[in-house]
Formats: C-alpha cells, sequence, structure tokens
C-alpha cells in the first residue's frame, strides 16, 4: 500500500466519525418533535445518514460487502417513511 | 510523502477532499435547519433536500475513492435511490402533516413563536 | 311521454362498449325516444402540441361510439349527438370535469348521467381522486353501468403489442438490476435472474408502467431525461447554497408560504418527476399534488419566484413531449400561480 491510501482512508473515517455527531444532533429532534411528523422526518434524516455512514466506513475499511447493507437500508427507510405518514393520515387503514 | 505522489494522484485526492467536505457542510447546514427551523414544512425542506445534497455528494467521494470495481456500480445506484427516494419521502411526510391539520408557520406568527423561545 | 335524455362521457377503457349498451338499453326504457349525448372531455387545450393525437384519438372514439349506439337502437328512435368538451378551458382534477359535465347537462337538459365505472378522461393514468364524489358534489344525477370488467385492466386498442411492451421493458430493467447486482459472468446469477425478472415482469408490469409505452417516444425520453439531470442537478446545487447562507445566518430570514401553481404536464410519470424535481430544489418542497394543481410550500421568496418562472416546468415537459412543447408561458403569465393564506383547506 502506497502511503496515500492511509490518508485517504482515514479521511473517510474521519467524515463518518462526523457525519455520526451529525446524526446525534438530529437525534435531538426525532426525541423532542412536537408531531409525530417531526420525528417521522427526523429519523428519516437519521436513515439517510446512516446509509452515508455505512458507505463511508465501507471506503474506509475496505469492506465493499458494507454496501449491500447500505442499500437495503436505504430502500426500507424509504419504506418506513411512507409507510408511517400513510398510517398517520388513515390510522387504522390499510397500508 | 506527498512529493512522491503523482501530480494526478493530488488531483485525484484533491477531489475526493473537497466531496466529503461540501458533503460534510451540506449535511451540517440541513442538521442546523431541523433543530432551527420552525415547523415541520420549513424543515422539511432542508431535512429532503440539503441532506440529499450532502448524501449524494459523500457517496460520490467513496465511489471515487473506489475506483473502477463492482462496489462502485453499488454505490451509484445508492446515489440513484438516494435521489429518488428522499424527496418522495419528505413529500408523503409534509403531504400526512398538511392532513392531519398542521398549519404552516408564517411571519406573522413569529411574535408567539418567540415567546416559547 | 317525453323524450328521455342522457349523457355518455366516454374515454378509452374495457368497459366503454358496454357502457354505451347500457345507456341506451336504460334509456329506451324510461322513455319512449331517446337523445343520447356522447361526449369525450379532454384533459388538456387542444392546442398544445401533444394532445392533438389526443384530439384526433376523442374524434375516433365518437365516430365508434356513434356507431355502436346505432346497432343498439335497432328500430327504436334514437338520436345521438356528438360532442367534445374542454377545447377551450383546461380541465385539471375531476372536480373540473364533473363541473364540465354539469354544464353541458344543463345547456342540454340532461336527465341523467350514465357513468362508465372505468372512466378515465385523458386515458393517460389514474385519476387520483374519484369522479363520482366530484359528481355528488355538483349536484349531477349519475347511474353507473353494470359492467362486467375483466381482471386485468388492460386498455382496449393495442392490447397485444402494448402489452408485449410493458412485459419487455420490466424483464429487462429488472434482469439488469438483478445482474448489476449480481455477477452477470456466473451462469447460477443469469438463471435465477431470468426466473425472478420474468415473474416481476409478468405480475408486476402493469403497476410499473401505468401508461402505454411508445417504442420510439420512450427511449427518446430516457436520453433526453440523462440531459435533464446535469440541469437539474446545477439548479440543486445553486438553491442549496442560498438556502445554506438563509439557514446560517444568525437572524434566519426566512419567510414561509403556501403556494399554488397549475402545472401543466399529465399526471402519472411527468408529474411525478415535475413534483420530485420541485421538492429536490430547496426552498420549494410540494406537499399535496392533487392531479395537476401541486400545493408548493416555498421557504425564501427567491425560491417561490423561481417556482413561478416555471424553468424546471418547461424542462420536464421537453423530457416527455420534446423541444416544441418546452416553449410554453409560465405559469405566471398564465395566471395559474396563487398564493395560499395560512388557511388553504
Amino acid at each position: 500500500m502506497i502511503p496515500g491510501e492511509f490518508a485517504i482512508n482515514d479521511l473517510f473515517l474521519g467524515a463518518a466519525a462526523l457525519f455520526i455527531v451529525l446524526a446525534i444532533m438530529m437525534f435531538y429532534r426525532a426525541v423532542m418533535g412536537p408531531t409525530t411528523q417531526d420525528r417521522l422526518l427526523a429519523v428519516n434524516v437519521l436513515g439517510t445518514n446512516t446509509v452515508v455512514i455505512l458507505a463511508l466506513l465501507a471506503a474506509g475499511l475496505d469492506e465493499p460487502w458494507f454496501l449491500d447493507i447500505a442499500l437495503i437500508y436505504a430502500l426500507l427507510n424509504f419504506l418506513m417513511a411512507v409507510a408511517i405518514s400513510k398510517f398517520t393520515v388513515e390510522r387504522g387503514g390499510v397500508l | 510523502m506527498i512529493d512522491a505522489i503523482p501530480m494526478g494522484e493530488t488531483l485525484y485526492e484533491l477531489a475526493i477532499v473537497v466531496l466529503i467536505v461540501f458533503g460534510l457542510f451540506f449535511t451540517f447546514v440541513s442538521a442546523m435547519g431541523v433543530l432551527r427551523l420552525p415547523d415541520i414544512y420549513s424543515r422539511a425542506h432542508t431535512a429532503s433536500q440539503t441532506d440529499t445534497l450532502g448524501a449524494g455528494l459523500a457517496l460520490a467521494a467513496v465511489a471515487l475513492a473506489l475506483g473502477w470495481q463492482q462496489a462502485t456500480v453499488y454505490t451509484v445506484l445508492l446515489l440513484f435511490f438516494v435521489f429518488i427516494t428522499n424527496p418522495t419521502a419528505a413529500h408523503a411526510i409534509a403531504r400526512s402533516a398538511a392532513e392531519s391539520g398542521i398549519e404552516p408557520w408564517t411571519k406573522d406568527s413569529e411574535s408567539e413563536e418567540g415567546e416559547s423561545k | 311521454m317525453a323524450a328521455e335524455r342522457v349523457l355518455v362521457p366516454l374515454s378509452d377503457t374495457v368497459t366503454v362498449r358496454q357502457t354505451v349498451g347500457y345507456a341506451v338499453q336504460s334509456g329506451l326504457e324510461s322513455g319512449e325516444e331517446l337523445h343520447c349525448h356522447l361526449v369525450v372531455a379532454l384533459p388538456h387545450e387542444a392546442d398544445l402540441p401533444e394532445s392533438r393525437q389526443l384530439t384526433e384519438e376523442a374524434a375516433e372514439l365518437l365516430s365508434k361510439a356513434k356507431n355502436w349506439v346505432r346497432e343498439d337502437a335497432g328500430s327504436a328512435s334514437v338520436t345521438v349527438e356528438t360532442s367534445l368538451l374542454g377545447t377551450d378551458e383546461y380541465l385539471f382534477g375531476p372536480r373540473d370535469f364533473a363541473g364540465a359535465f354539469d354544464d353541458y347537462a344543463k345547456e342540454h337538459d340532461i336527465d341523467t348521467v350514465i357513468l362508465d365505472p372505468e372512466y378515465q378522461p385523458g386515458a393517460t393514468a389514474q385519476m387520483l381522486q374519484s369522479i363520482e364524489r366530484e359528481l355528488d358534489a355538483v349536484g349531477l344525477a349519475y347511474d353507473e353501468a353494470p359492467v362486467e370488467r375483466p381482471a386485468r385492466h388492460e386498455r382496449l386498442v393495442g392490447d397485444g403489442t402494448e402489452h408485449f411492451d410493458r412485459l419487455f421493458a420490466t424483464f429487462w430493467i429488472s434482469y439488469a438490476f438483478y445482474l448489476v447486482l449480481g455477477d452477470p459472468t456466473y451462469w447460477f446469477d443469469l438463471v435465477t435472474g431470468a426466473a425472478v425478472a420474468g415473474i416481476v415482469s409478468v405480475s408486476l408490469a402493469h403497476i410499473t408502467f401505468t401508461f402505454p409505452l411508445d417504442r420510439v417516444q420512450s427511449p427518446i425520453r430516457t436520453v433526453r431525461f440523462a440531459f435533464y439531470i446535469p440541469y437539474l442537478i446545477y439548479e440543486i446545487v445553486k438553491a442549496n447554497l442560498a438556502i445554506s447562507i438563509v439557514i446560517l445566518r444568525p437572524s434566519m430570514p426566512i419567510d414561509p408560504t403556501m403556494a399554488r401553481v397549475n402545472a401543466r404536464v399529465r399526471s402519472g410519470l411527468p408529474l411525478l418527476a415535475l413534483a420530485n424535481s420541485i421538492t429536490l430544489t430547496p426552498g420549494t418542497l410540494t406537499v399535496r399534488a392533487d392531479d395537476q394543481r401541486l400545493i408548493v410550500h416555498t421557504l425564501i421568496p427567491s425560491a417561490r419566484e423561481d417556482l413561478f418562472d416555471g424553468a424546471l416546468e418547461r424542462a420536464v415537459r421537453f423530457v416527455f413531449h420534446g423541444r416544441e412543447a418546452a416553449a410554453i408561458a409560465t405559469p405566471r403569465e398564465r395566471g395559474d400561480t396563487e398564493v395560499l393564506g395560512g388557511d388553504d383547506r
């Protein structure tokens, strides 16, 4: 391995750490959000951040299979947001 | 150490660094927006769009770093999904907020908002 | 006994033939004479480039239906009148259609409306709200024709090739996706991928493409869409910077308002593309999309101005209908914009 690659890997790990800090900031809204939709929105953003963190870790740790998890997570996250926002409107209705 | 790396390599790394920095910046703006903005509709703006751009830039950096291999295809797919699904999810959430009768915050209601802060 | 006057709105569905038959039969039962008014409501202004073909199709449908009425009437005295609605006005959703039918009914002294249960004006995508509810709202009496529906909702014309096109497109898209995730050189993945894509295309082709594919137009649209992406990214980055400045300013000078824009794109995929593009551009967020009526929440005034200038709308029209269709007046010039107060509902 050439030295430059170490620097890039560290950069990705550092970025992942910063993304986690930002995710924790968003967590405030998920906990405090006055309405259900606020919480839902915050959780959705957290999901997107998780996907990004997984991708950054995949590059930083050189584990490409992390991306499979990220892909599934992105799709599930989308499904969750749509399903719950539909559920809050037609409470008890068929999703 | 840097001197040993050819010029093209440095440019390449620079591109990755720039993408990551901007990705972090936009995600930071998104987080600030979600925390600071007054109501669900305006929060949905930053949550869906600024965050999408931040995520997109970070994923682009990952794709660039991985180079030409199969994992890169995954990253591009991921990027595509994020760009399609994020606005749709934000729309679903905003619509659900509108249908459960949440009133949008306007400049006029600022005074009331000020008291609660 | 007085003549019975019925209004039959037609659209290109599998059940339209049965609806006409029912209208003639039930009309002759309740009156000696029957005035049958056949109308086709067009969802777009007839002079827009892409709706010329729609107008032709509508005229064709009307003449076909006229023959059906003659066939069914036999020796009974039936007069047929045909008409195109919506050529001089812009019909948006079911509410406008119901209103147009109501106007027509008042003008021609119509007794009852025979509605095709599958009725879909414009034969593009599903309407987002039921027309029955809107007809109730305007107080127009209607009778739903009892028709037998086939299990799958397929369109009457061009059945075979259209069905094949959908299957074909869905199959290759899902197969390609499978192989991207798997390994395209490994025989096991090739076989299982073909099986999975087969199952997906048979079961989901009708959901994936709600509008008929065009063998020439669809690939061209895909290419034009590729041109659209860089433009969209440029818009996103530009607007994102503007929003970032606003949010990071300690005073946060935002001015959120709800605005309504009537977009001139069709329901279905074009509307989805437009609504998603509007949402992706920061400062504007599509809250509701009731057919072509978009309720958009705007965060800062400059974003609202951009929205009313309709650049994105023009771009989406370019993607789906070509350069010629993109040159239309901005929503502001058309008077299709409105800033809503707090209580828009």
